[in-house]
């Protein structure tokens, strides 16, 4: 059995692009993709964590950054990971425009369409990496 | 001598060439003749964040100084600026369309937003800020900001 694809999003507190990674995150890992995708809290990796260095160093790492710090990636790369893809908030709502996200606590729901198309996307990373689709 | 006044507050540094105007809203005019290319300062960019879109009156347009000429929507806020000049947008920078993020990237270069003929530089220009005095206004803007903090 393959091991599971880590999934790393931003972790900027107070941040609608923010929001927007960490809602695509859990979308991935609670509904899409639950069984070839783990997530790993970037504040763990931040804190040095055993068990969250251990699984970024054991799989391939999809991160979800929020702005242009790209916190997510780099932590990743730190902690001894492979960051197979990168995905940026900006960057899919730059391709759908439509969805403007909006709110912090709670998203609206431009930003919880493009939390879905995002997380749409990052399935579709794990299966290619998995080498086939989720059944 | 350095072409550049550098400012340094935390973690972040700011730039501000010497070799153009600038209005209070973080706007820059740089003239070659009655030719004026206009863009935003690297304390705006890094002010508002990554910038999504940016759109600019269409070519041809008449606008006239401190009126809205243009919108930038980031990651943060969206924006609308106020030119720093009056005349006419003669060309505006294409590559906006689908590198906005070029303004993050080289807001004193490639990141410029349009080419302007004025009606009237030299009137404009009295009105605008000296690389000096804007050093200044954004030294104060930075520290402002930071007391919130």
């Amino acid at each position: 059995m393959k091991p599971k694809i880590v999934v790393v999003p931003c972790s900027g507190i107070g941040k609608t692009y923010g929001t927007v990674s960490r809602e695509a995150a859990y979308e991935v890992i609670e509904d899409l993709r639950p069984e070839t995708s783990q997530l790993v809290a970037l504040s763990m990796l931040v804190l040095g964590d055993e068990n969250a260095r251990a699984a970024v160093a054991a799989s391939p790492a999809i991160t979800i950054d929020g702005c242009k710090l790209a916190c997510a990636t780099k932590m990743v790369q730190e902690s001894g990971g492979q960051v197979a893809q990168d995905f940026a908030v900006l960057d899919v709502y730059r391709r759908h425009r439509q969805l403007k996200p909006r709110g912090i606590a709670e998203l609206n729901e431009g930003g919880l369409q493009l939390a879905r198309v995002l997380a749409e996307e990052v399935s579709a990373e794990i299966d290619h990496l998995q080498g086939g689709a989720d059944a | 001598m350095s072409d550049y006044f550098e400012y340094t507050l935390d973690k972040f540094t700011f730039y501000v060439p010497k070799d153009r105007y600038y209005n209070p809203e973080g706007l820059w005019a740089k003239a070659d003749g009655d030719r004026v290319t206009v863009g935003v300062t690297d304390f705006f960019q890094q002010h508002n964040g990554d910038v999504a879109f940016a759109e600019v009156e269409a070519e041809g347009t008449a606008i006239s100084a401190n009126k809205e000429f243009a919108t930038i929507e980031s990651i943060k806020v969206d924006l609308e600026l106020p030119c720093p000049v009056s005349g006419v947008i003669e060309v505006v920078n294409e590559r906006l369309d689908l590198e906005a993020e070029i303004i993050n990237q080289d807001p004193y270069g490639a990141g410029w937003l349009a080419v302007i003929k004025a009606a009237d530089w030299a009137g404009d220009q009295a009105k605008l800020m000296t690389p000096e005095a804007y050093f200044e206004h954004m030294i104060r803007q930075a520290e402002e900001e930071t007391k919130g903090l």
